[in-house]
C-alpha cells in the first residue's frame, strides 16, 4: 500500500502544486500560449531525436565519418535541446531550474570529448560503489565494468577502489616522465629507453594528492572488511567496448592493506603499461603510443577454496554453451597455463544445463600468505582429481556469466572466485573477442527453404535492432508480469514500452503488434542489442505463450520468425556490428554517444525522474515531455473552468444527453459564425472525434434509469463535497478544450468525474493518453469494484494504470495516430459505459462478467 | 577482390582507419594516407585500382589528387567524399573525370558498390 502511495504521490503533489499556482496567478496567460508553447517543446523535441537516431545510425558502424560530421550533427541537437528547454521553462514557469544545471553538465562532457579536452575533475581515488556513469574514462575498462557488475547487476563483487588515470596523469607529471612516454607514431620502440623509463616509474614518489586519497581508501576499506589482503591490477583506459589487453599488464595479487605496499604494487603495474610486450600490442591495435593512461583497481582479496575462468560463450562460436575452467585456491596457475583444472561445458538456457564435465589434474594450487604474497602449494591428494564446483554452483556460475554476457551484449571472459562460505564472488568482467567466421552474406530465399525449421511468419515489421536470438515466447500484457520474465525468454507484447528495460538484459528478443523504431524503448533495445523487430501487426498471434521461436531481424527489414532454436541464425545474426569494434578511433568517436542515446529515466514514477537524474540528452528530453504533458493538462484543466460562461465555447450538438460544451484553441471545429451548436461531423479534433464516436456507440446508452438503492443515494450525498477538491467548478458542465490534435475534455456523469487529455497527431511520439476516473456515488466496497473494472479493461487495452481509493490514473504514450483513435473510441464507449454501472456491482463475479461483457462488445446492462 | 589495390587519402584518421577495416574484410589491399603529399610518391612507386581522397585538406586538395592521378596514371579511378556538399565541388571534380562523389558520413556499402562498379568499367 506504501509503494501505491508512493507511486501516486507525483500526482497528488502536482495536482495540489497547480492548485497553489492557479491560485496565487492573477491573470493566466491564455491557454493558446501555453498550447504553442508545448507544441514547441514537442517539435523540438521530436527534431532532437530524429538527429540522435541520424547519429547513432552515422556513428553505429556502418557509414565513414568524421570529425566535422559530430560537430555539426551535435550542434543541431544542442540547438534544438535549448530551444526546447526555452520553451518548457516558460510553460512550467521555470519550475525546474535544475534542468539547466543537468544540461549544462553532460553538454560539458560531450563539447570536452569532441574537442578532446580533458576533464576537469581530477579524482584521483574512487570507491567502486561511487563509480557513476561519467567516471567510466577515469576508472579505466576494466574497473568499469566490474563494478557495472556490482553496481547495476547487483552480483558480489568484492571491496574495491580505483586510482584513477587523471593520478596516473599527476604521477606521471610529477615526475617529470612526460616527455619520455611519448612516442613517435612510426618510431621503433627503443627497448633500452623503455627499460628505463620503467626502472624511473617504479622509483617514482607518489604525490601527496594521490597519497592522502590512498590512505582515505583504505581506510575506508578496513572499516568494512577488516585487516584483509588485496589484488592491484591493471585498468587501461576505457574508450567504447575495447580490447581484452589480456595478460599485457600486471597483477599483484596478495597486497597487505598497507598505504607502501599498495604504493609499490601501483608502481609496478604502472610501469607494466611500458613494457616492450605491452608497447607492442598497443601499436598493433591502432593506439598511439605513449598516450594510454591507465587506472589501477584494487580489490578485496577472496580467500578462494576455488576460482577460475568462466567464457560465456565457448571460444569454438558456438553461442549455445558457455565454458567453465575451476582450480583449487587462487586461479592464478589457471590462467597462466601452468595446470589443467576441471573444464565444464555448460547448456545455456534459462535452467543452465552441464552437458560434459573433463576433470584435470590439479596437483598444485597458488595459495595467498600470512605474510602477503602468494605461493604454490602440492594439493593434498584426496583433492587433485576431485571436482572443484559441485552442480550447483556450476548453475549458478552459469546463470551470472549469462547476465553478465547479456548486459555487455558480448561474450564475456569471467574470473571469479568462490570463497569459504560458498559465495561466489566476482573478480573481472572483460569482453572476449571471439573470432567471427569472415563473411556473411545477406540471408536470401534459398535460406528460408534450407532452414529445416518451420517458419512462422516472415519479413513483417520494422527491424528496430539487427541481430538474432530465440527462447521461449513470454507475452506481456501489462508491465506487472515483467516480475516472472524468465530468463532467455522471448519478450512479445501489443506495444512498446519503455518498461521494458527491466527485461532487456536476460531477454532473447523483442516482438511487438504495434510500435516504432524512434520510440523511447526502440532506443534502449539498439543500446542493449536486443535484437528486436515492432510492428508486426497480426503476425504476433501465430506466437504462443511457451512455444520456442528464433527471431532473425537483418539488413533491410529482414524479418524471419521460426518455430524452435534456429542455431545457425543465431550465429549469422551476431555478426553485422562486430567489425567496427576493433578500429580505436571509431570506438573513441563514438564514445559520445553514451552521453547522448542512452534513456535512464525509464518510469516517470521512479525517484530518479527528476533533473538531477539525467544522465543523458535523451533523459533531458524524456523528463520535459513528461512534465509538458502534466503542465498541459492542469492548464487545460484550469481553462475549461475559467471558460465557463464565456463567449468562445459553443455546444456539442450530438445524439446522446452528454451536454459537452467545446473551446476551440485551433482548427477543432469546423463550423460557420453564426452557428450556436457544432454536430460531430463539424469536429475536426481528431482526437475528440473518436471520443465521441465511442460515447455515442449503439447500446450505450439505452438504459438510462438504474435505480440507485436508497444507501447508495445517500452514500453518494454525503461524499459529494469531498469528491474532488474544486467540484464545484465542474458542476453542470462537461468541457472539451480542443484543438486539431488535441482534447482535454473533463466530463461529469451521475457523480463520476473523468478527465481524459490527449495528443494525437501523425507522430507517435508526440501522442499521449492520459485518463483519470474519480469519484462516485455507492458505497465503497462498489466503488472499489468499479475501479477493479476500469482498472482491469483500461490493462487489457494497455493502459499503464495507478490507483488509489476510487481514483485512477491511466496512461499510455507513444502510440501512433490509427491506434489512438481506436483506443480513445473504446475510452469513450467506458466512459459511457460506467455512467451508473457500480449501482449494479453487488458482488464481485459481477466484475469480471461487466468486464468480459465490455471487451466482447456486449454493453446492455 | 583480392589483389585489387585501393589507397584511401583522409586527413582524419578515423576515415582511413574505418575504410580500412571493411574495404580489408572483402579481401582488397588498402593504404591509407593523412595527407596527399606522401600519398602521391607512394602512387609513383606502386599502382593502385582505385584512390579514395577527401576533397578539401591541408596542403594538396583532393582536386589536385583528381588531377594528378588522371595525368600520371589515367586508368586509376578517383571517388571523392567531402564533408561539405556542395554542388560546385561536385561539378568539378566532374569534370575533372572522378568516378563518384560523396558527401560524408558515406555509408560504407555505397562506397564499396561504387568500388565495385569502377572495376568492372575497363
Amino acid at each position: 500500500m506504501n509503494n501505491t502511495f508512493k507511486l501516486f504521490e507525483p500526482f497528488l503533489s502536482r495536482v495540489s502544486r497547480s492548485f497553489r499556482l492557479w491560485k496565487r496567478s492573477e491573470s493566466p496567460e491564455s491557454f493558446s500560449v501555453i498550447f504553442d508553447r508545448f507544441r514547441e517543446v514537442l517539435e523540438r523535441n521530436n527534431r532532437s531525436l530524429e538527429i540522435i537516431t541520424d547519429m547513432g545510425e552515422k556513428l553505429g558502424g556502418d557509414y565513414l565519418f568524421d570529425v566535422m560530421y559530430i560537430r555539426k550533427a551535435y550542434g543541431e541537437l544542442r540547438e534544438e535541446i535549448r530551444g526546447s528547454i526555452l520553451n518548457f521553462d516558460l510553460l512550467t514557469r521555470n519550475r525546474y531550474p535544475e534542468l539547466h544545471a543537468a544540461y549544462e553538465r553532460i553538454d560539458t562532457l560531450i563539447r570536452r570529448m569532441v574537442d578532446g579536452i580533458p576533464s576537469m575533475a581530477r579524482e584521483m581515488v574512487i570507491s567502486f560503489d561511487n563509480i557513476d556513469w561519467h567516471k567510466f574514462r577515469e576508472v579505466g575498462g576494466k574497473n568499469a565494468h566490474l563494478s557495472e557488475v556490482k553496481n547495476r547487476l547487483k552480483l558480489n563483487v568484492p571491496e574495491a577502489f580505483v586510482i584513477t588515470t587523471d593520478a596516473f596523469d599527476a604521477f606521471i607529471d610529477h615526475n617529470g616522465l612526460r616527455e619520455r612516454i611519448a612516442q613517435r607514431p612510426d618510431a621503433m620502440i627503443d627497448e633500452t629507453a623503455m627499460k628505463a623509463l620503467q626502472e624511473s616509474i617504479l622509483q617514482g614518489e607518489i604525490p601527496a594528492v594521490i597519497d592522502i586519497a590512498l590512505r582515505d581508501a583504505l581506510e575506508k576499506i578496513r572499516e568494512k572488511s577488516g585487516d584483509c589482503f588485496l589484488a592491484v591490477r591493471s585498468s587501461a583506459e576505457e574508450e567504447d567496448g575495447g580490447f581484452s589487453f589480456a595478460g599485457q599488464f600486471e597483477t599483484i595479487l596478495n597486497v597487505h592493506l598497507d598505504d607502501v605496499a599498495v604504493k609499490d604494487a601501483y608502481k609496478k603495474v604502472v610501469a607494466s603499461l611500458y613494457s616492450s610486450k605491452a608497447m607492442a600490442y598497443q601499436r598493433q591495435l591502432g593506439y598511439e603510443i605513449g598516450r594510454m593512461r591507465m587506472a589501477v583497481g584494487c580489490v578485496v582479496m577472496v580467500d578462494a577454496v576455488s576460482s577460475g575462468v568462466m567464457y560465456s560463450t565457448g571460444p569454438g562460436g558456438n553461442e549455445g554453451y558457455l565454458l567453465i575452467n575451476a582450480t583449487w585456491g587462487l586461479g592464478g596457475s589457471l590462467v597462466e597455463g601452468k595446470i589443467d583444472g576441471d573444464l565444464y561445458v555448460v547448456r545455456k538456457e534459462s535452467e543452465p544445463e552441464m552437458v560434459n564435465a573433463a576433470y584435470g589434474k590439479k596437483g598444485s594450487m597458488m595459495i595467498s600468505l600470512k605474510e602477503g604474497g602468494t605461493t604454490e602449494v602440492r594439493t593434498p591428494d584426496d583433492m587433485e582429481m576431485k571436482p572443484c564446483l559441485t552442480g550447483e554452483q556450476i548453475a549458478e556460475l552459469a546463470r551470472e556469466g549469462m547476465i553478465i554476457e547479456k548486459y555487455f551484449g558480448n561474450p564475456c571472459d569471467i574470473e571469479w572466485a568462490i570463497g569459504k562460505s560458498g559465495t561466489i564472488s566476482i573478480l573481472q568482467a572483460r569482453p572476449l573477442m571471439i573470432q567471427g567466421e569472415g563473411e556473411r552474406p545477406a540471408i536470401v530465399d534459398e535460406d528460408w527453404a534450407d532452414s529445416g525449421y518451420a517458419l512462422l511468419f516472415r519479413n513483417r515489421g520494422t527491424v528496430v535492432q539487427k541481430g538474432a536470438g530465440s527462447g521461449k515466447v513470454f507475452a506481456v500484457k501489462h508491465p506487472d508480469e515483467l516480475n516472472s520474465f524468465p530468463k532467455g525468454a522471448v519478450l512479445v507484447a501489443r506495444h512498446d514500452s519503455s518498461l521494458f528495460v527491466q527485461v532487456m538484459p536476460i531477454a532473447s528478443a523483442i516482438i511487438t503488434e504495434i510500435g516504432t523504431p524512434m520510440s523511447h524503448m526502440a532506443t534502449l533495445c539498439r543500446e542493449m542489442k536486443v535484437p528486436t523487430v515492432v510492428n508486426v501487426g497480426d503476425a504476433v498471434l501465430t506466437l504462443k505463450q511457451g512455444q520456442e521461436v528464433t527471431l532473425y531481424a537483418g539488413d533491410e527489414n529482414t524479418v524471419a520468425v521460426y518455430e524452435g532454436v534456429a542455431r545457425h541464425l543465431l550465429a549469422r545474426g551476431q555478426a553485422d556490428s562486430v567489425m567496427m569494434e576493433d578500429v580505436y578511433e571509431f570506438r573513441k568517436k563514438r564514445y559520445i554517444m553514451r552521453y547522448i542515446t542512452p534513456l535512464n529515466l525509464v518510469d516517470p514514477l521512479m525517484n530518479e525522474f527528476t533533473p538531477e537524474g539525467c544522465k543523458s540528452m535523451h533523459d533531458i528530453l524524456r523528463f520535459m515531455h513528461e512534465k509538458a504533458v502534466a503542465e498541459l493538462v492542469e492548464s487545460a484543466r484550469r481553462e475549461s473552468i475559467r471558460s465557463r460562461g464565456h463567449g468562445n465555447v459553443m455546444k456539442l450538438d450530438i445524439s446522446v444527453p452528454a451536454g459537452i460544451i467545446v473551446m476551440d484553441i485551433g482548427g477543432g471545429l469546423d463550423v460557420h459564425s453564426d452557428d450556436t451548436k457544432a454536430t460531430l461531423e463539424q469536429i475536426r479534433s481528431v482526437p475528440l472525434r473518436a471520443i465521441i464516436r465511442g460515447m455515442v456507440h449503439p447500446g450505450l446508452w439505452q438504459s438510462e434509469a438504474i435505480s440507485l438503492k436508497v444507501n447508495d443515494f445517500l452514500s453518494s450525498m454525503m461524499r459529494m463535497p469531498d469528491i474532488v477538491s474544486d467540484s464545484e467548478h465542474y458542476a453542470g458542465y462537461n468541457i472539451a478544450v480542443i484543438s486539431k490534435e488535441y482534447v482535454n475534455l473533463s466530463i461529469r456523469f451521475g457523480y463520476h468525474f473523468t478527465m481524459l487529455d490527449c495528443y494525437c497527431s501523425d507522430s507517435a511520439r508526440n501522442n499521449h493518453i492520459y485518463f483519470r476516473f474519480v469519484g462516485g456515488a455507492t458505497d465503497i466496497v462498489k466503488r472499489s469494484r468499479r475501479v477493479e473494472l476500469i482498472a482491469a479493461i483500461l490493462r487489457e487495452y494497455g493502459f499503464n494504470i495507478t490507483t488509489k481509493g476510487d481514483l485512477i490514473v491511466a496512461r499510455l504514450a507513444n502510440i501512433g495516430r490509427d491506434e489512438t483513435e481506436a483506443l480513445l473510441d473504446k475510452v469513450g464507449r467506458l466512459i459511457a459505459y460506467t455512467r451508473q454501472l457500480d449501482a449494479l456491482l453487488h458482488d464481485d463475479s459481477a466484475v469480471t462478467q461487466y468486464t468480459r461483457d465490455f471487451l466482447s462488445g456486449h454493453y446492455e446492462h | 577482390m583480392a589483389g585489387y589495390r585501393i589507397m584511401v587519402i583522409d586527413d582524419e584518421k578515423i576515415v582511413g582507419d574505418m575504410a580500412k577495416m571493411s574495404l580489408e574484410q572483402d579481401g582488397y589491399e588498402v593504404e591509407t594516407f593523412l595527407n596527399a603529399a606522401p600519398a602521391l610518391e607512394r602512387l609513383r612507386e606502386e599502382r593502385f585500382d582505385i584512390v579514395v581522397t577527401d576533397y578539401k585538406m591541408k596542403g594538396i586538395d583532393g582536386m589536385e589528387v583528381l588531377k594528378t592521378v588522371k595525368k600520371l596514371f589515367p586508368a586509376t579511378k578517383v571517388i571523392m567524399i567531402t564533408a561539405f556538399a556542395n554542388l560546385d565541388a561536385a561539378i568539378e571534380a566532374l569534370r575533372g573525370d572522378v568516378h563518384d562523389f560523396f558527401p560524408k558520413p558515406v555509408k560504407i556499402k555505397e562506397l564499396k558498390a561504387s568500388i565495385q562498379r569502377a572495376l568492372k568499367r575497363p
